[in-house]
């Protein structure tokens, strides 16, 4: 018997914790979960991931800190909020534990930040750069217009800004509009934004809450073609959208990396103190007609 | 009549308020815009606020009777949800549309027993609820999207294309606008709303079941919130665990808008739905003005609290 249990403890080299704000619910922390679990089996580790079940910020920094009580070999972990995470992230790195943040950076000013490893995510402010370069290849529009859900959400006004500095260095005319996050409305203020703006012929929706009325939209009016979309985030509907060219493209940060590279990145750290510098992106990757079938057949894998 | 009866009599409608404001809003907007005042532009605008004047019709007859219910915003979601995973499972869309607004009728009836039977604040049981049911929609939908999966021809006639921007959710809206407003000024049960709402005490003196009248509400509340979600979802054919969040505060502006008294005992359906309007309209003329998109909100903020002056004002004048 205590054979067996040295045996199981000689089986994993190290034991790397990974702690998110999202739970296993959530279908995205679920692709991210699989990225862990992958890593885990190919380089004999043992990964432990714990998220709170519904969006809990003292949770959340309650399993931050059982994790850390653990004394594990490595911890992986989203800043979520810096200030709350400040005090026990400092105090792990001064454990000795190596901390790698993921999906959401520590975004306060360099001699503030929390000394983490590095980085694995997305940059939200690329996201937009890329959406809007990506636009600009497919054609230069006229006149755009970015249909923000929740005006004010960090994370979608760093998108926007992007779209809006690639295209106002064109001199291309654009602007947000607050479309709300209540699908009727966003499809009429689209559609009178049309109306008063004729010449607009490329939407930037920032997230799905955006990207399906606008969808339905250019459908319904038989836009197909003049009102090109341009779209950040993965569904299905989207995707289909993509399949028969009402949406051009659309971004995705591909957080399964988001899950796989922190354990690659922790095993090869305490292996032989190999380190990424700084940030890593996962995204944005661009998914339009010409990956949308691969992408769709990962996603159903639970790739993406 | 002397011309200043006239002004007084139509002080006494009570919707006074809001066809004024509407009046207001229509110049201004047409000077601001030559679009705003087109058929496509009234049908866009009038769909648009079928979604909230619906909800509006329930939560202002509710407010009558001296009740809020802030759970309406979530209902919003919670009966299309249903509908369209019983309609994933392959039932029958008409079960499934009855069971979806069940569904509703159970909500109203909890909100409606729980508020009397405990004493506790409408407010509170409905704040519990909104709270309750939002949770619930993120927990089973792990907050993506549940996309309908097959066709359902029954509904074209509850979101569908009627011709150009007008959609069946503005046909139901006029149409249950008029007939709650029956209910509410032509009917028994609309003596008892108002005498519910403005005097409990001598409404069961003359031996209104009070309790009834209020419970027959929260009913009505939720299933006009469930059946907008429906329309909704009819036209989108997929619903997000977000969907409908705030409506109930917009709700209860569109109500205040049309005169209704938050104190219960005065109000208006007709008013509420024009309240609705108002705000739809006010939104699109924004945009349609090239108004910057982030001024929208501090803009009704400051017509809700204009609206609600007037209102009083008015209502002092005309009771002397």
């Amino acid at each position: 018997m205590a054979l067996v249990v040295l045996l199981a403890v000689a089986a994993f080299s190290y034991t790397f914790y990974v702690v998110s704000h999202g739970g296993p619910a959530d279908p995205f922390w679920g692709v991210v979960m699989k990225g862990v679990k992958d890593a885990a089996e190919k380089f004999g580790v043992e990964a432990v991931y714990l998220g709170p079940e519904k969006f809990s910020l003292k949770e959340f920094i309650d399993l931050v800190n059982a994790a850390i009580a653990k004394k594990p070999d490595g911890l992986v972990v989203t800043i979520t909020n810096p200030v709350a995470l400040d005090e026990p992230l400092r105090r792990a790195i001064e454990m000795g534990i190596p901390v790698v943040a993921i999906n959401v950076p520590d975004d306060r000013p360099i001699d503030q930040k929390i000394p983490y490893l590095c980085y694995v995510g997305m940059d939200e402010y690329l996201a937009g750069v890329y959406a809007a370069r990506r636009m600009l290849q497919e054609f230069t529009p006229k006149r755009a217009v970015i249909a923000i859900h929740e005006p004010g959400h960090a994370g979608l006004e760093a998108r926007a800004k992007g779209i809006t500095d690639v295209l106002k260095e064109k001199k291309i005319p654009v602007e947000k509009l607050d479309i709300t996050t209540d699908p009727t409305k966003a499809l009429t203020l689209l559609k009178s934004y049309l109306a008063k703006y004729p010449d607009t012929d490329a939407i930037f929706t920032l997230g799905p809450l955006g990207a399906h009325p606008a969808i339905q939209l250019v459908e319904e009016e038989k836009l197909v073609g003049k009102v090109k979309i341009g779209a950040i985030d993965l569904t299905t509907k989207i995707t289909d959208a993509i399949k028969k060219g009402v949406v051009v493209f659309t971004i995705d940060q591909q957080q399964y990396l988001q899950g796989y590279l922190p354990i690659v990145f922790l095993y090869l750290y305490k292996e032989y103190g190999l380190i990424p510098h700084e940030n890593v992106l996962t995204g944005p990757s661009i998914v339009d007609k010409s990956n949308v079938d691969i992408v769709e057949k990962t996603v159903q894998l639970g790739y993406r | 009549m002397t011309k200043e009866k006239v002004i007084l009599e139509s002080l006494r409608i009570k919707e006074f308020g809001a066809i004024v404001g509407v009046a207001i809003f229509l110049v201004m907007f047409s000077l601001l815009s030559n679009r705003f005042l087109t058929a496509e532009n009234l049908f866009n605008t009038l769909t648009m606020a079928a979604e909230l004047g619906i909800i509006s019709i329930g939560v202002a007859m509710l407010i009558i009777s001296g009740e809020f219910d802030l759970s309406v915003g979530s209902v919003f979601a919670v009966a299309p949800m249903v509908f369209a995973t019983m309609i994933n499972a392959n039932l029958n869309p008409y079960f499934s549309l009855l069971a979806a607004l069940l569904v509703c009728v159970g909500i109203g009836v909890v909100n409606g027993t729980v508020t009397l039977k405990t004493g506790i604040p409408s407010f509170i049981t409905t704040l519990g609820m909104m709270m309750f049911w939002r949770g619930i929609l993120l927990a089973v939908t792990g907050g993506f999207p549940i996309i309908l999966s097959r066709r359902v021809d029954m509904l074209q006639y509850l979101g569908g294309r009627v011709v150009g921007g007008l959609r069946y959710s503005a046909i139901w809206f006029l149409i249950l606008a008029f007939v709650f407003w029956i209910v509410l000024e032509k009917t028994r049960f609309g003596n008892w709303v108002f005498a519910t709402g403005g005097n409990p005490g001598a409404a069961r003196a003359l031996g209104i079941s009070t309790d009834r009248v209020k419970l027959t509400n929260f009913i009505f509340s939720s299933v006009l919130a469930g059946f907008s979600g429906l329309t909704t979802f009819a036209r989108f054919r997929l619903v997000d665990p977000t969907f409908g969040q705030e409506l109930e505060l917009e709700a209860i502006a569109s109500a205040v808008m049309g005169g209704t008294l938050l104190t219960g005992g005065y109000g208006s359906v007709v008013g509420a739905s024009i309240g609705a309007f108002m705000i739809s309209m006010v939104r699109n003329g924004l945009v349609l003005a090239g108004a910057p998109a982030y001024w929208y909100r501090a803009f009704i903020g400051v017509i809700l609290i204009v609206a609600a002056v007037i209102n009083a004002r008015i209502r002092k004048k005309v009771a002397g």
